[in-house]
């Protein structure tokens, strides 16, 4: 699981891949690797390599030990089941499909099994239930050939006439804004790194679910506080001193430690000088050797910049007491740093982000987020739109293990065909490009073969009827 | 049109790049004389119009093949230029190679053993399947590392660092290399070499990049037209061609002659400028070559790119003949499958018909009556032409209608005019689904308008406020026989988009079924009578007897469309969704019971027969086949505007009429949610307003007055509804889905509401406030657009103000939103165009990749599907009843 950015890095520095994905798979990051002693790399990756890579990469003259980088941490989560097992009436009707061979899908052998005992249907009569089922369900299957894509394409777009174009919506929780309508719709498609309005839903652990205070030690921990946000920082020009007032209301009510705020200050880079607590206030003394006013002021900007506590980039934290539970809604979006947190519930915990949901969970999840997005958008539109279009969108969006956008830098601009791409946008260096490296269009795809004017590949058009006249002795008289 | 033989398909296209020989070889003639005709009007030999290249003018022959205009597609020629030029489509490339190369001995700044390692790195990516994007990426990142070396491996010749001057001069260090040394550098470059660096030397060397010669399109690529006074005026490639010819033959004088090198130079980089131009005439960093009068010329790239360029314009999208297009007009006594078409135009519009021996004396027959026959005032379809076996065509006219139809033998190929029955696809833009083109039967018309059931409004998005549509006359039996099975309209009835009807009825259809069916009313003989002339049916409904004359109830008149068998139950639209439904005895008649085909309670409106939400329809389609579903439809539509037709059915603003103590009322509630919204502003003029968690102040106010006066339009609506019962013809409308909402109702009889931009109260115009006639900062609901007012009292000067700017906002969202979600469905169907269902149900892409096991993961068809599900048990139940009540257990 080496942290593909570090080994990419690494290797454009010079190593080579194998060396760079164990060191990565070892948790250095590029940082680490520069700053760290020879033998702290020879445990890793051998003498001889380590002797390499600080040639290399060493920056930083060895000797000055840095902590030795963090180990993987190796977490053991229960997979959830996909699917929560059958009741026993299921599994029955499943060896019942089984045995006569019929090929039906669980939901439709689960929703089965709930008719039967909402109906109280006796055992007897299951076969017959299961037969007239398989024959509906034979009905109901896809034609083969179908073009699936085009339909899936026309029934998600053609509703986007009727999307409403206003940006904001309150989902949910009046105090959260959350783009909504086509403006979403376009974004999940185009797999934005950052959506406009990024969003969290964070859910606490069962056992604290109901418990409000424990929300509320959650939402602080959550949200991102800066000093500037409270308190008042002043400058002492005479005694060449920086004096912190903390808001007290806030700080009580936020449950700041102001000795931690001491120590995150003097952590804080650019922050130069002595940093003490003084009752209420906090100051910070710049020393005997370096008393210009320049010092001064950036010091006293950086620290009105430190971040005291919170997650990177989650701007608000809200909660929700639905009555079965607290959930935290977050304006800004870090769900790496959330998970990490104890009290959060880290099945439940989701953002509005598939391309972040694809870097922290993985591109399983990222494709289940773009399907739950672009359905949560439809659906609060009130647009029926079948899920199986989307989930075709989202499979096409995340088939090679990123989460790529439906246009010229995603998918469309690795599609095989050059008459195709050209078609679509950029055309001229589509062809400079086909002809330097003489690329072959096989036309496969539909574009293509329109373009040379012959039938397309995809439902008549994929088969052929092969036509072998027999020759009956009057047709032979007559020649 | 007569096809023969078997259809050859093109297998494959391979793109490569032309060598300066093969320009030479496939040259029909050398371009010298940049002029183009001479005084006579004939074109001047190597010229650029030169009969070697084409031939566009009628009468004139083709030197190279001896085609006319019509035959020869014209021949390319050759321009040889004086000094080599750099393409501007390739100086990346060219950068790329000067730098990953030697400047001295031109092999790549790498060892052998480090080429061999990229290049079989480069076959394995291959190899895996990586397309040519792929192989790129990496060819440049193998350049990267190529030209960080700054010694040679080879030659240990320094390397000195190369740039790229945009658009197209490239320079080492401080000096300017001319693309003479360019292409030197460039040859010397062994093909191996090339192989990592992403050329494929079997395709094409480096130094052609450096152009030598010009390859010259045909005059039939660039025609010249005459215009009406007698003035030539040429294409714009050929004037660019003209300016390449005039800098060429200048550059080639001067240097001969041997003039100052800063003349030759100066001369020599005019061509470049012309040559860049001719080929983009985009390129960033130069101006664009300008017409005389003032507009930018359009070269060789901008003719492919872009929407009006040639990729998307004409080989995407392509002109075709056989179709008409005209305004449309509603016509009930249609089926949903039939299209209403204009005599004028079924007599243009033909179909080809082979002559067969068991045809001929029919089609003699046809050709006798000439082009255009009438019978007893009516219709009938002619020939207008008649295409002899070698391909001549015949056009038919009164007089020489006998003749033909003597000569006509088997063999010959008939077009005719369309007649009734004929398969057509009728089209309304923008085509934003499969249902947006349809397969209907021709019924021909009188009139100038094409015609539709009113049925098939919904897929096509048509109204009739001058809405015009295409047709499209097919002209092969195969596409014919394939529009009949898949594209019919009755086909389309359950959309695939969300598994459910899209063809149903609308507006009046709904409000004569409610009629007809609500609380099951008495037809008298004569009703009936009316109400069943203009349908076509078998048999009569069942009768009762009241008073001893016989009478009709209106659920068994709705239930003889029914077929038997049908088993449904559902809500009506109408239903008030009360705590408990009371289901069969529901005193609103909403609750909706089919069996067997009888309807026996509640009453028919959108949500049985309605587009879009018709669960009959649906049933009906999906359980008992396609055509009774349009059988249905076709007869359900016309019962209810035989219904309608007699009852009569109007709204008036005196629907809108409340009780003056109503008025009164929602005076009063207007009022209060005003007051409290000035409490609230000035709660927040104090600072006394609570602030909600992580709002400004200003916000909190702005989010609760906006609830507060929300919640006060709400209630008066609720007033005014209260005061409006289904006795009310605008409510019927309303509940029953057939027009209008409750909404749109209570804004006219009770309050308009507040007004929204961009989802807040106006707050921009004039400082601190939204108009003058407010005093500065107020905050109260009407200086921040609340209407009180209701559309039939009518809305003062400020109201209609505020009014007017909701009204605008709404019609810039409506314009953006369709430029926006066009262009997002165009890139959606560019994304997923190529995926097709295979026999395994898998989905897969043209390469073969896997896209899904299974489509949907199910495997089934959406359009299939009942609402999104595989399969709806109580259809299951009622269907394995049945069979057990059969076998008697």
């Amino acid at each position: 699981m080496a942290n593909q950015n570090t080994v990419k890095a690494l290797v454009r520095r010079g190593l080579d891949e194998k060396t760079a994905t164990k060191l990565a798979d070892e948790g250095y990051t590029l940082s680490d690797v520069k700053g760290a002693s020879l033998k702290d790399l020879t445990d890793v990756i051998g003498k001889e390599k380590a002797g390499e890579v600080s040639k290399k990469l060493g920056g930083k003259k060895a000797g000055k030990k840095k902590k030795s980088p963090k180990k993987k941490k190796e977490v053991e989560i229960d997979i959830p089941e996909k699917l929560p097992p059958l009741s026993t009436i299921g599994k029955k009707l499943q060896k019942l499909c089984e045995k006569d061979g019929y090929n039906l899908p669980y939901t439709v052998i689960r929703d089965a099994a709930n008719k039967i005992e909402e109906e109280n249907i006796p055992q007897k009569d299951y076969s017959l239930m299961m037969e007239l089922i398989n024959d509906r369900f034979e009905n109901r299957l896809v034609d083969s050939k179908e073009s699936v894509g085009i339909v899936s394409a026309q029934s998600i777009g053609e509703p986007g006439t009727q999307m409403t174009m206003k940006t904001f919506h309150y989902a949910g929780v009046a105090e959260v804004n959350v783009t909504q309508g086509l403006p979403r719709m376009i974004e999940v498609v185009d797999a934005r790194k950052v959506p406009s309005t990024p969003m969290m839903e964070v859910h606490l652990k069962n056992e604290y679910k109901k418990n409000r205070d424990k929300a509320k030690e959650l939402a602080f921990e959550l949200e991102e506080t800066h000093l500037i946000d409270m308190a008042d920082v002043e400058i002492d020009l005479v005694n060449m001193m920086a004096i912190i007032k903390p808001y007290m209301k806030k700080v009580k009510s936020d449950n700041i430690d102001l000795d931690k705020v001491v120590e995150r200050l003097k952590k804080t880079r650019r922050v130069t000088g002595n940093v003490t607590r003084e009752g209420k206030e906090i100051h910070i003394t710049l020393g005997e050797d370096n008393q210009s006013y320049a010092t001064l002021h950036t010091t006293v900007e950086e620290a009105k910049n430190a971040k005291i506590k919170g997650l990177d980039g989650v701007k608000r934290a809200i909660i929700r007491d639905t009555g079965e539970e607290c959930i935290i809604y977050t304006e800004g979006s870090n769900l790496g740093g959330a998970l990490k947190i104890d009290l959060v519930d880290i099945e439940k915990t989701t953002s509005n982000s598939p391309k972040e949901i694809c870097d922290v969970l993985g591109i399983e999840a990222a494709r289940n987020s773009v399907i739950k997005e672009a359905m949560d958008t439809l659906n609060e539109q009130g647009l029926d739109v079948d899920i199986r279009h989307i989930m075709l969108v989202a499979d096409m969006m995340t088939n090679e293990g990123s989460v790529k956008a439906i246009g010229r830098h995603g998918i469309s601009g690795k599609k095989t065909s050059v008459l195709a791409r050209a078609a679509f946008e950029i055309t001229s260096t589509h062809l400079l490009r086909a002809a330097i490296v003489g690329e072959i269009d096989r036309l496969d795809g539909v574009t293509e073969n329109i373009i040379v004017g012959q039938p397309i590949t995809q439902g008549t058009g994929a088969i052929e009827v092969k036509y072998r006249p027999v020759k009956t002795a009057e047709a032979n008289t007559n020649e | 049109m007569i096809r023969r033989g078997i259809a050859k398909r093109v297998g494959a296209i391979r793109f490569a790049y032309m060598s300066p020989e093969e320009i030479r070889r496939l040259s029909a003639t050398k371009i010298i004389t940049p002029d183009t005709y001479d005084d006579d009007g004939f074109p001047i030999e190597m010229g650029l119009m030169d009969t070697h290249l084409g031939v566009i003018e009628p009468g004139l022959r083709c030197k190279s093949c001896g085609g006319r205009v019509d035959q020869c597609s014209g021949h390319f020629g050759h321009i040889e230029l004086a000094m080599p030029v750099v393409h501007v489509g390739y100086v990346k490339e060219i950068k790329k190679l000067l730098r990953s190369t030697c400047s001295e001995c031109g092999r790549i700044l790498m060892t052998d053993e480090e080429r061999e390692i990229f290049i079989s790195e480069m076959d394995g990516l291959r190899k895996l399947g990586g397309d040519p994007l792929d192989i790129r990426k990496l060819a440049k990142e193998i350049a990267f590392t190529a030209r960080k070396s700054s010694i040679c491996p080879h030659c240990d010749g320094q390397q000195l660092k190369i740039m790229l001057d945009k658009p197209t001069t490239f320079r080492e260090e401080n000096t300017k290399l001319t693309p003479k040394e360019v292409r030197a550098r460039l040859e010397k470059i062994p093909d191996r070499d090339l192989i990592p660096l992403g050329l494929n030397p079997e395709f094409v060397r480096p130094e052609w990049f450096v152009l030598k010669v010009l390859l010259v399109p045909p005059v039939t690529v660039r025609p010249s037209i005459t215009l009406e006074s007698g003035d030539r005026s040429e294409d714009d490639l050929t004037h660019k061609l003209v300016d390449i010819l005039r800098i060429n033959h200048r550059l080639r004088e001067n240097r001969d002659v041997g003039s100052p090198q800063l003349i030759v130079e100066d001369l020599w980089d005019l061509l470049q400028y012309h040559i860049t131009t001719y080929i983009d005439n985009q390129t960033s960093g130069i101006p664009p070559a300008r017409h005389r009068s003032g507009r930018s010329l359009k070269t060789l790239i901008q003719r492919l790119k872009g929407k009006d360029g040639r990729f998307r314009q004409n080989l995407s999208g392509k002109r075709v003949n056989f179709s008409a297009r005209t305004v449309i007009s509603p016509d009930p006594w249609l089926s949903i499958n039939q299209v209403g078409v204009p005599v004028r135009a079924a007599r243009e519009l033909t179909v080809p018909m082979k002559v067969t021996a068991e045809n001929i004396e029919l089609i003699r027959e046809m050709i006798l009556r000439g082009p255009e026959p009438w019978e007893k005032g009516k219709y009938k379809p002619g020939v207008n032409y008649i295409i002899r076996p070698d391909g001549r065509r015949i056009r038919l006219t009164e007089t020489n209608a006998e003749t033909v139809a003597e000569k006509v033998e088997v063999g010959f190929t008939v077009e005719r005019g369309l007649m009734d029955g004929d398969i057509v696809l009728f089209n309304r833009q923008p085509s934003l689904h499969r249902m947006s083109m349809m397969a209907h039967e021709v019924k021909t018309v009188p009139g100038k308008t094409f015609r539709l059931n009113l049925a098939v409004c919904p897929p096509y998005n048509a109204d009739f406020d001058g809405d015009e549509m295409n047709l499209h006359v097919l002209q092969s039996e195969e596409a014919r026989a394939e529009a009949k099975v898949m594209m019919m309209v009755q086909e389309h009835i359950l959309s695939p988009r969300f598994g459910g009807p899209i063809i149903g009825a609308i507006q009046d259809h709904i409000t004569g079924l409610f009629y007809l069916t609500h609380k099951n009313p008495l037809f008298s003989r004569r009703d009936v009578v009316s109400i069943f002339s203009n349908l076509v049916t078998e048999g009569s409904p069942e009768a009762i007897t009241v008073d001893g004359e016989r009478m009709w109830l209106g659920k068994d008149i709705f239930s003889h469309f029914l077929p038997e068998g049908l088993n449904i139950q559902l809500r009506s639209s109408i239903c008030e969704s009360c705590d408990t439904c009371k289901k069969r005895d529901c005193e609103n008649d909403a609750f909706v019971v089919i069996e067997d085909g009888k309807l026996i309670t509640g009453t028919i409106d959108e949500s049985s027969v309605g587009a879009f939400k018709g669960d009959i329809v649906d049933k009906i389609a999906r359980d008992f086949g396609t055509t009774e579903a349009r059988i249905f439809i076709d007869r359900v539509t016309t019962l209810a505007l035989g219904v309608i037709t007699l009852k009569g059915f109007t709204t008036s603003i005196q629907d809108e009429d409340l009780p003056k103590m109503s008025v009164k009322q929602i005076e009063d509630t207007l009022l209060e949610a005003e007051e409290e919204v000035k409490e609230m502003a000035q709660a927040y003029r104090d600072g006394e307003l609570e602030q909600m968690p992580g709002r400004t102040l200003q916000e909190t106010l702005e989010v609760m007055a906006l609830q507060k006066l929300g919640k006060a339009r709400d209630n008066a609506g609720k007033i005014a509804s209260k005061h409006l019962g289904l006795g009310n013809n605008a409510v019927k409308m309303a509940r029953t889905g057939a027009r209008a909402s409750i909404l749109n109702l209570t804004q006219m009889a009770g309050a308009l509401g507040q007004q929204a931009i961009r989802g807040e109260r106006p707050s921009r115009g004039y400082d601190q406030r939204t108009l003058p006639h407010f005093e500065k900062g107020e905050l109260g609901a009407g200086a921040r657009g609340f209407v009180k007012s209701s559309y039939k009292e009518g809305l003062n000067p400020i109201e209609f103000f505020f009014h007017s700017m909701g009204g605008r906002e709404g019609l810039v969202d409506t314009a953006v939103r369709t430029s926006r979600s066009g262009y997002m469905q165009r890139r959606l169907i560019n994304a997923l165009e190529d995926l097709m269902v295979y026999d395994d149900a898998s989905v897969r892409n043209p390469a073969d990749t896997i896209i899904q096991f299974k489509y949907g993961e199910d495997g089934v068809d959406p359009m299939r599907s009942i609402k999104g599900k595989a399969i709806d048990m109580d259809d299951i139940l009622m269907d394995m009843y049945a069979i057990k009540r059969e076998r008697g257990e």
